[in-house]
């Protein structure tokens, strides 16, 4: 819209300073710094986007952004790896209710289950089979620190620039916050056929996956059987010894 | 309500670029498959957010699929993980370097110095009901992960 | 006159009725022997090994039968038809691949391109089917001898899988219907005679004989394909019909710049002089015998070594033409075969006598066919009495190869003549089997070998008296007699020395000798019985060799000749006095032998030594080109080798930098992607925001 791309800009170096900080080194930092630093940039990215207009809406997203964000900073700093996936978990329930926000209330669901429920949990379980009695370095020396952080942080700018300059926000014949879909056109299959009654968006989801997608959802299926083969066939076992 | 998809890109947006800093800089193998998880999740919120700017569910149902090809991609990892746990007793990506140049020479450890002052931190947990006698585990292997109670391991 | 091909044309008329059209038996003569090396290549070694000979031997009766029904059936069916219109009426294309009467099979189009048009086709006219005659049923009797002789060899199928495809080349070079295709398949049977000289290649000398065969024969395959770029530069087409076949285009030729022609004919025959083994390239025949025995029977004495000759004999049209090239021609041929013969007088190596002998045989025949440079009256005498000598020879060598085979089977390999003897009692049928080839080797009067000198020495006198060279060719007919003396010492030296005199075996034999085994005498004693009447029987008592090779397209027509009874006398009593004198210094005077070497002196050293060519050859050839590949060795080691280095260092020096990054670690890796996905994902944004 209106906003000047300095405006847009300016939150990243700050948000990448934070994160420059709080990568793990050799030299103890008080964490505080970041903090502030990570505050001041959140305050300024929030400054510059559009709020709906709802003042509920609004906060809930400023929550859950805010918490996928710092989450996400801590989880790839964080010299615990067993923190790292604590915040990851965070981070899913941050996203899970951003999914919410944009009436998409399976996959919400579904993410949770699979990430909060399952990923996670063997990631634990895998951290603990696999973790050092020792301290270990490489969990507090990160390789090329700096150097990814700015060039994600780039990257970052780069796409927050596009989606400005293409601004979806100019669309103005949705409605915000709802999820109201077409009806699909040219489908053979009946299943896929447009309902006039109203339904749900889990309704319609159902619907398109067991309808327009059916074969990939039957290929996910597979992959997903042959994925546990797979896991099963290379994961060491007891009698090779370790472990 | 204005239209506000702009904002749920950024965040994705932002999620993908945090996840590739860890992707980039961690160096512990677990670490680096969940940046990778998270980098699906800032993809994953973007398509969720297209699918409602277009008004279809294509970017719903991509999203259901992006979600199975990452539990997928969670437990092989994971099995293939554990694989390189037990060759080399170490989670560091950076002891694995046989894909290089024959004729160069192995990469000098980037931060050699462990600190071993600073002991891996644990979260722990509060103790409920009567702590564990410790003589009834003696005879098992130490991977206790509160075995350091003399630091207090405070974060 | 033509009473055999009337009895075997009425029985074979209402058998091959039906599918065996003209087409059909010409293609299966090649396609037999191909089909059996192809079988062989593919199961022998897993699947039939000790049985390969069968699939050899039952693919060789096929093309002999195909080749008698063609000669007996289908040739005189297209000889007697006015027009040869009809045969020619399958083809498609312009060029006439006939040219009087013939059998042709259509096979495909090879080359197409401008006016360039190499068809590769079957032709098969009198003499071809005479060649075709006589190169099937002598593969099929050293294929059946074979199958005894290699038994227990482990390389037992890959021997018949040679074989296999040796007969097919060779059948396709008679078959070809132009110069191309008599090159290609020429380079095939020398192909084939490189893989069975080295057929035990874990031998050296076996080694260095197929290697020396293969260099010898590329010097005269060069003057042959120089031959066929001058007839396509000079006549447009290469094939027979187009070349052969208009005698008035050759004339004009001949009249315009007859050197040209001279030309042609001298650098054909420089092809003919590698593959036959004339003087001087005459060195790889005697070394070729380390090959099996069969195979120096088959390739080095019956087939392989004839094809000179018949091509020649096919040029005829352009030979005529050439009385200078003919000249040449018959002056090498007498060469080869004095020189040939001196060296086998004192060899001690049975097969090596042969190999000389051959060498010596294929030299007369050269002669006869240089004869035809009497003119036009007197070519097809001159040329039947070459392609009779090569036929009768084909039999009557063969039986001797085989029966030096199965004497040197029975010898546990030894070949010497100096460490055996007195055999006649031990090995009667070899024994008898080789005193027919001698005899007929010798010209011992009605024997095939007889026969076929007559002629050729009658031949060589016509040549003398019309020609207008008579003083060369009365100095080649002295050559051709005293070499037919000389033939006569020589076999029969050979034969007193092997199964005359005190019974000696080498220790290799074991107590005592075994005779050929059935599958190996009944093809010396056929080859015996052919070697004894063959001549007699197609020539002066049918005429029917005579008659039918004139059915040949090309060859001028001639009244017959009559019988000289003058010649023959004089032939007679020379065989007879060679052997005579072999019979009286090897049977006589046994005991005085040892002395012999000492009275000749240096003359048998020099015969001994094979008149030294091939010292001759290693320091006029061999050694200068050594030189030179050494030279080259140098400059490419010094220069050439260095430069490509250089191109080879230069990318590695530029990628010594970018080479670091390539450290291995995974990490650095991820690094050098994301970057690239920043730069192209700022590239792409360049080009959409413009």
């Amino acid at each position: 819209m209106g906003t000047p791309l300095l405006e847009i800009l300016l939150p990243l170096p700050v948000g990448a300073a934070a994160v420059i900080w709080l990568l793990p080194s050799a030299r103890r930092k008080p964490k505080i710094v970041a903090g502030i630093l990570g505050v001041i940039s959140l305050f300024l990215l929030g400054r510059v986007t559009h709020s709906s207009g709802s003042i509920e809406r609004d906060v809930m997203f400023d929550v859950f952004a805010a918490v996928a964000l710092v989450s996400g900073a801590m989880m790839v700093t964080d010299k615990s790896p067993a923190y790292s996936a604590l915040w990851f978990a965070l981070v899913t329930l941050a996203v899970c209710g951003l999914f919410f926000l944009q009436s998409a209330p399976f996959l919400a669901a579904a993410s949770v289950i699979v990430y909060a429920g399952a990923i996670i949990v063997t990631f634990l379980f895998v951290l603990m089979l696999a973790s050092q009695s020792g301290g270990s370095n490489y969990d507090q020396f990160p390789s090329h620190g700096v150097y990814a952080t700015v060039a994600a942080f780039t990257l970052l700018g780069i796409m927050t620039c596009s989606i400005h300059r293409w601004s979806p926000d100019t669309k103005t014949d949705a409605i915000p916050g709802q999820l109201q879909t077409k009806a699909m056109v040219g489908t053979a299959n009946p299943l896929s056929r447009a309902n006039d009654t109203p339904t749900g968006s889990l309704h319609e989801l159902g619907r398109s996956l067991f309808g327009d997608y059916l074969y990939a959802v039957e290929l996910a299926g597979t992959l997903l059987l042959v994925a546990t083969i797979g896991a099963i066939g290379i994961a060491p076992r007891r009698s090779q010894g370790t472990l | 309500m204005s239209p506000d998809y702009e904002r749920f890109l950024v965040v994705g947006a932002a999620l993908f670029a945090l996840g590739a800093i860890g992707f980039l800089s961690r160096r512990n193998l677990i670490l680096m498959v969940l940046s990778a998880e998270m980098m699906l999740h800032g993809v994953g919120l973007s398509l969720v957010t297209f699918s409602r700017l277009h008004q279809s569910l294509e970017g719903q149902a991509f999203t259901v699929f992006v979600l199975t090809v990452a539990a997928c991609e969670a437990g092989l990892a994971l099995s293939l993980i554990l694989l390189l746990y037990q060759s080399k007793k170490s989670l560091d990506i950076n002891v694995w370097t046989e894909a290089r140049e024959a004729d160069l020479p192995p990469p000098v450890e980037v931060s050699g110095v462990p600190s071993k002052d600073e002991p891996q931190v644990f979260p722990k947990l509060t103790p409920a009901g009567l702590p564990p006698d410790p003589s009834r585990f003696s005879s098992q292997p130490t991977r206790d992960i509160n075995a350091s109670p003399k630091k207090g391991g405070q974060s | 006159m033509n009473l055999i091909p009337n009895l075997v044309a009425n029985a074979a008329t209402p058998a091959a009725e039906g599918f065996l059209t003209p087409e059909v038996v010409l293609t299966l003569i090649p396609a037999a022997p191909l089909l059996a090396a192809a079988v062989i290549a593919v199961l022998g070694k897993p699947l039939l090994k000790e049985r390969s000979h069968l699939v050899t031997v039952a693919a060789f009766l096929v093309s002999f039968a195909m080749s008698l029904v063609l000669m007996f059936q289908d040739l005189p069916a297209v000889a007697t038809q006015t027009a040869p219109d009809v045969v020619t009426s399958a083809i498609d294309h312009d060029h006439q691949l006939t040219y009087g009467p013939a059998v042709v099979a259509p096979i495909f189009q090879w080359v197409d391109i401008g006016n360039v048009n190499v068809r590769v086709d079957l032709r098969a006219d009198a003499i071809s089917a005479m060649m075709l005659v006589m190169v099937t049923g002598v593969s099929l009797l050293v294929a059946l001898f074979a199958s005894g002789y290699m038994h227990g060899d482990p390389g037992y199928p890959r021997f018949f899988g040679a074989v296999s495809l040796f007969v097919f080349s060779m059948t396709m070079l008679v078959l070809a219907p132009s110069f191309l295709m008599l090159f290609v398949f020429w380079e095939a049977v020398g192909l084939c005679s490189y893989l069975l000289i080295g057929f035990w290649f874990k031998k050296p000398s076996a080694a260095a004989a197929a290697k020396k065969a293969f260099v010898v024969n590329r010097i005269g395959d060069f003057g042959f394909i120089l031959g066929i770029f001058l007839i396509w530069k000079n006549i447009g087409s290469l094939t027979f019909a187009d070349v052969l076949g208009r005698p008035d285009k050759l004339e004009a030729l001949a009249t315009q710049s007859p050197e040209l022609v001279t030309a042609i004919c001298l650098l054909l025959f420089l092809g003919a002089m590698g593959k036959s083994a004339q003087f001087p390239l005459h060195v790889w025949l005697p070394d070729a015998m380390e090959g099996p025995t069969p195979v120096s029977a088959l390739i080095h004495a019956a087939t392989m070594v004839t094809a000179g000759v018949y091509m020649v004999a096919r040029c005829t049209p352009l030979f005529v033409l050439a009385p200078q090239a003919q000249v040449v021609v018959s002056s090498i041929g007498a060469i080869t075969a004095l020189v040939a013969a001196l060296t086998a007088l004192t060899q001690y190596d049975l097969k090596r006598v042969m190999a000389y002998s051959t060498v010596s045989q294929l030299g007369y025949m050269f002669m006869a066919l240089g004869a035809a440079g009497a003119g036009k009256d007197h070519a097809t005498f001159a040329v039947t009495a070459a392609m009779f000598h090569l036929f009768t020879h084909a039999y009557f060598k063969a039986l001797l190869f085989l029966a030096s085979g199965s004497v040197m089977h029975a010898m546990g390999d030894v070949i010497d003549m100096r460490r055996f003897s007195g055999l006649k009692h031990a090995l009667p049928i070899t024994h008898w089997t080789f005193l027919c080839g001698a005899g007929a080797l010798a010209g011992l009067p009605l024997l095939a070998g007889f026969w076929s000198k007559d002629d050729i020495l009658a031949a060589l006198q016509t040549a003398a008296e019309h020609s207008p060279y008579p003083q060369v060719y009365k100095l080649i007919f002295v050559v051709a007699a005293v070499t037919a003396l000389l033939t006569a010492f020589y076999t029969f030296r050979a034969y007193f020395l092997t199964f005359h005199g005190p019974e000696k075996f080498p220790e290799e034999a074991g107590h005592h000798p075994h005779e050929a085994t059935p599958v190996m005498a009944w093809p010396l004693r056929i080859l015996a019985v052919c070697a004894l009447g063959i001549g007699l029987l197609v020539g002066p008592l049918t005429h029917w060799f005579p008659d039918n090779l004139a059915q040949t397209p090309g060859l001028p027509h001639h009244e017959a000749h009559g019988m000289h009874f003058g010649l023959m006398a004089i032939s007679a009593i020379i065989a007879l006095v060679g052997v005579g004198v072999a019979f009286a210094v090897y049977v006589k005077g046994r005991s005085s032998i040892d002395g012999l070497p000492g009275k000749f002196g240096p003359l048998h050293k020099l015969s001994l030594n094979k008149f030294y060519f091939d010292e001759i050859f290693t320091g006029a050839i061999v050694l200068p080109l050594r030189g030179l590949a050494k030279l080259s060795f140098a400059f490419d080691q010094l220069l050439i080798d260095p430069i490509v280095d250089l191109f080879g260092a230069i990318p590695r020096w530029f990628s010594s930098i970018p080479r670091v990054l390539h450290n291995g670690l995974v990490s650095s890796y991820a690094i050098v992607m994301f970057t690239g996905l920043l730069v192209i994902v700022l590239f792409a944004l360049q080009v959409l925001a413009g």
